[in-house]
């Protein structure tokens, strides 16, 4: 075990903590701007001193010991994610995953997306097969399909796919074949090319948060509108922006969720292009430096164990860039470290933690 | 976990392998970053504008602040109609979703709401358009008010809307001439004819004049709504006013009616016999309308201040329904056959043809046998002259007269003194009657159309085919009390400067005359009718009942056979007239009076003219009320005196 000597300081991965923070005191700053009550972003602030101390925890422990709790951490998760089916989970828009213990609250399938990360890395670093079989494959989906169906009976189809994205991730670096590969994609073009009629004609709330975005016309008036007043609140940002507390689309109510999930509209109106790409920039850094991170461990699994949680972060702010601007259909994924929310900040800090865990350790055998 | 030597595996090939596809990663990772960077430019750089102006668009709002509409004062300056400031409760329809909850709210915290009405409301507003409010609670108090606005965040749904009413402190005096106001209506707004149409600056929820003087005037009595540009939030909770545009009020508008005779008028209206009739009271020497009365009335408070609610819908419909037609006008839209005051006109016609002159006027009076008809007469004065003839209403006289006449020179002086034309005063509607000539006779019974003696009989006493409007007989009464001068009936007297509702200015205004014209009556003829008139009132006449000591009052009844096909009951009864003037050498008053259904004009409307002409009288020379009470009571043949004063 490491502890903290010069090396622990000085190998320590201070540009990576330097993006982090500057992202989450962005997110507090641009949370005090929509939601005047002090006590969100005071709230965020907690969070982000918890989130701090869980990366300090982390990284003082080898990542190694950790990996190898994973199959008891997993456990942990599915119980707690089972657990809000029952009568101690609570319903928030629409999302049944919240979990309460009297006040306290959280939402487990963030904590339990990185104990899948950890078990499946767990796994696919004793599988010493290159390229895989398909038993590692199915083993490895079966680890994937038990929290992901939990996720999706509480019908948080953006968490649930958020499952998808490590999965897909951690079996391509593990040696999944080419011809597989190719044959997914291939089968996920099909899939998408023969819903599309489906779509169109569905009336659930899901085909008519799609249809808001690519088919708008289509799209029932009441759906089309967070589409539409986000999409304004970002366009109306301009270049340079509104300014801090500028935000009208926030501030008024018109973007919905303004703290949480749609955090990065008022950013984008607030502080305008060089505001949102700056923003967008950190985050490309931040996964980069996760990526790299994977490429110099020594170890498969820090390989596996960085590249998920960098295939997560990945997932996180495409999903929710990408519903902020119109580009995706609105799902609730919050925005890593600037979307106001307790257990999504210590959930990330966890995963950045283990990362730089890994980079500590990654001249040790 | 110590790397375990595999077959087949090797360790630094798989993590060259590893390396290779987390390149892949990397770039796929960048490929996402620059379609949502391209996204955020496209937004923010390349459609800025759009956005910009959306996002404007959502966040401000214009509020009308309606303008104040014009006071309406009488001649004296004694207030008519003014607006009052006041508020409506409204909830806004579609972000109710309880409407017991909000029933509740509503009943625990505004003033006077039952909860029966309430839930009526809401029912009824199931079938009304989404987007519109529905209103709770008219002329809210400031209570209301004030506690709406303090829970304007808890309760958004509720809203306080300014709406100025329009109120008539008098209710139902003068109701014909003001008229009243309310929502211009959809079918107006779309009517390329209408003068209220969108074209025209109007717009829904605009209040107009509906008739009277309101509709006539509107466009001086509306003023120039203002506006607020406020900050609204998503739900439209107003946070912040940007911007306020005051209203500017409309222009007051002074009419020639006086008060103290229209009131006197009104009260003379009242106690007729069917409850239907008409007084309208003026000066002779420019046509302005003192008083007017159309008999039964309404109050048109009921309009401005009620027309949302179910107890004045009702009451409006009542209005509608109600068989004595309380609505409708008389003064303009009803015509009558003119009965004796007719003979007038034949007289002029007469003297002015030359048929009789000043010295050589007998004819013979009495019953005549025209073909196999025999025309009675109810007088029987031997060979008349003209003035007794006029004054002692002599049938037979004028029968005779006609027929000498014949119909050319007969519908020649009927056209001179403008009949079968509205008379243009400044009322909505005005109707022009029927003439009794030969071409409206073919008109009317297209099975005999041939004009006979008979009919040129009929016609010159006044019955016959003819049907005119009460202001038509004012228009001719006027005209001979002054001697041919025809002046314009109004009630219109002066506005004073402001601003329309398009914002611009004008100065002040006063009535002018556009359509006065004159008859020609020669001194000579101009007595004989003075004399007439006098004698039917002062001497041995049928309108004695009219008299008024001092006041050298002239005057003609009427008796206007009724022409109606319902031969049962009381509505065949025929209509009393009444026409007259006082003095009889500078006239500054006359009237004309219709008793509806109750017989002979002499009886019935003459008396009425006493009481008016006896007020007049009374209140400008100075005299004591006792003279008045004595006076009225002769006046009114015996019946209890019936005095209003102020």
């Amino acid at each position: 075990m490491l502890g903290i000597n010069r090396r622990y300081l000085s190998d320590f991965d201070w540009p990576l903590l330097g993006i982090a923070m500057a992202i989450a005191a962005f997110g507090v700053l641009e949370i005090s701007s929509a939601e005047p009550n002090p006590g969100l972003w005071r709230r965020q602030l907690v969070g982000i001193g918890i989130g701090l101390f869980v990366i300090f925890v982390t990284t003082v422990l080898d990542y190694r010991r950790i990996v190898n709790l994973a199959p008891y951490l997993y456990v942990i998760g599915v119980i707690l994610l089972a657990l809000v089916l029952t009568p101690l989970g609570k319903e928030v828009n629409g999302n049944r995953s919240w979990l309460y213990f009297g006040s306290f609250g959280f939402q487990p399938s963030e904590f339990a997306k990185l104990f899948t990360i950890l078990l499946l890395a767990y796994y696919l670093s004793g599988v010493k097969k290159r390229p895989l079989d398909l038993r590692t494959i199915i083993i490895a989906g079966m680890i994937w399909a038990l929290p992901t169906a939990l996720v999706f009976l509480e019908n948080d189809t953006g968490s649930a796919l958020s499952y998808s994205s490590f999965l897909v991730a951690m079996l391509f670096l593990a040696g999944l074949r080419w011809r597989w590969v190719i044959a997914a994609l291939g089968i996920l073009v099909l899939a998408v090319t023969f819903s599309v009629p489906y779509v169109k004609t569905c009336k659930s709330y899901k085909c008519e948060r799609i249809k808001a975005v690519y088919w708008p016309e289509l799209a029932e008036k009441r759906f089309r509108y967070q589409n539409d007043q986000s999409e304004i609140a970002v366009g109306s940002g301009g270049l340079f922006g509104k300014g801090l507390r500028g935000s009208t689309q926030g501030t008024l109510g018109f973007v919905p969720e303004v703290h949480n999930d749609f955090i990065y509209a008022v950013a984008s109106e607030e502080w305008g292009f060089l505001g949102s790409f700056l923003s967008l920039t950190l985050y490309l850094l931040m996964i980069s430096r996760l990526i790299q991170i994977a490429r110099r461990s020594r170890e498969r699994v820090g390989v596996l164990l960085a590249a998920g949680v960098a295939a997560l972060l990945l997932y996180h702010v495409t999903v929710n860039v990408g519903m902020v601007v119109r580009l995706l259909p609105i799902m609730g994924i919050p925005l890593p470290l600037m979307s106001s929310g307790l257990t999504s900040v210590v959930a990330t800090s966890f995963g950045l933690g283990l990362a730089i865990s890994i980079r500590l350790r990654r001249f040790v055998n | 976990m110590k790397p375990i030597k595999e077959p087949g595996f090797d360790p630094i090939e798989d993590l060259r392998q590893a390396g290779t596809r987390l390149e892949i990663l990397r770039y796929l990772a960048l490929v996402i970053f620059v379609i949502l960077a391209g996204r955020l430019w496209y937004l923010q750089v390349m459609n800025k504008q759009v956005y910009a102006e959306r996002a404007e668009m959502n966040r401000t709002r214009v509020l009308t602040i309606p303008a104040r509409r014009g006071n309406v004062f009488d001649r004296k300056g004694r207030l008519l109609a003014s607006s009052q400031p006041s508020y409506n409760i409204v909830i806004s329809r579609k972000d109710v979703k309880n409407f017991d909850e909000i029933s509740n709210l509503l009943i625990e915290n505004i003033s006077d709401i039952e909860r029966d009405w309430l839930s009526k409301r809401f029912e009824a507003a199931i079938y009304e358009p989404k987007y519109e409010s529905i209103v709770v609670k008219e002329l809210a108090s400031k209570e209301d008010v004030q506690w709406v606005e303090a829970h304007q965040y808890e309760y958004p749904m509720i809203r306080a809307e300014e709406a100025p009413r329009r109120f008539y402190p008098n209710g139902q005096l003068a109701a014909h001439a003001l008229g009243y106001v309310g929502e211009v209506s959809r079918t107006e707004l779309n009517d390329k004819s209408s003068p209220f149409n969108r074209e025209a600056g109007f717009k829904l929820g605009d209040i107009i004049g509906k008739a009277g003087i309101e509709r006539t005037y509107n466009e001086i009595l509306m003023g120039k709504d203002g506006e607020r540009r406020v900050i609204v939030d998503s739900r439209g909770r107003i946070q912040k006013e940007i911007d306020r545009i005051p209203p500017e009020p409309g222009r007051d508008v002074y009419l020639t009616l006086d008060l103290d005779i229209q009131k006197i008028a009104e009260a003379q209206a009242y106690d007729m016999p069917e409850n239907r009739g008409v007084i309208v009271v003026s000066d002779p020497t420019n046509g302005e309308i003192f008083a007017l009365v159309s008999h039964p009335s309404y109050d048109p408070n009921v309009f401005s201040l009620k027309a949302k609610t179910d107890e004045g819908k009702t009451e409006i419909r009542d209005l509608y329904e109600n068989p004595d037609k309380p609505l409708y006008n008389r003064v303009i839209q009803g015509t009558y056959p003119p009965g004796s005051t007719w003979k007038l006109l034949t007289t002029v016609a007469g003297l002015n043809e030359g048929v009789i002159t000043p010295e050589n006027s007998r004819i013979q009076d009495g019953g005549i046998q025209l073909g196999n008809y025999f025309m009675k007469s109810l007088s029987h004065l031997g060979a008349p002259d003209v003035v007794t003839a006029i004054s002692r209403s002599a049938d037979g006289y004028y029968y005779r007269l006609g027929l000498k006449l014949g119909p050319e020179r007969f519908e020649k002086w009927v056209r001179t003194f403008r009949f079968g034309e509205r008379t243009g005063i400044d009322l909505p509607r005005e109707k022009i009657g029927i003439l009794p000539t030969r071409a409206a006779k073919a008109m009317i019974y297209p099975r005999t159309p041939k004009w006979t003696e008979y009919d040129m009989a009929a016609s010159a006493f006044g019955q016959g085919t003819n049907a005119l409007t009460p202001i038509q007989l004012l228009r001719y009464v006027n005209g001979l009390a002054v001697g041919g001068q025809m002046y314009t009936p109004h009630l219109f007297l002066r506005a004073v400067a402001g601003t329309d509702r398009m914002g611009k200015k004008h100065s002040a205004v006063k009535f002018v005359d556009n359509n006065k014209f004159t008859v020609a009556m020669s001194r000579d003829t101009h007595e004989i009718v003075l004399k007439g008139m006098w004698g039917a009132v002062n001497g041995a006449g049928t309108a004695g009942a009219a008299h008024v000591e001092g006041f050298d009052v002239c005057g003609k009844t009427g008796t206007a056979q009724n022409v109606s096909t319902d031969k049962v009951g009381k509505n065949t009864k025929d209509h009393a007239w009444f026409m007259g003037f006082a003095p009889r050498d500078k006239p500054e008053i006359s009237a004309v009076i219709l008793t509806e259904n109750a017989g002979f004009g002499g009886k019935q409307s003459a008396p009425r003219a006493g009481a008016i002409f006896t007020d007049y009288y009374r209140r400008t020379r100075g005299l004591k009320d006792e003279v008045l009470s004595e006076t009225v009571a002769r006046g009114r043949a015996g019946e209890p005196a019936k005095v209003v004063r102020n």
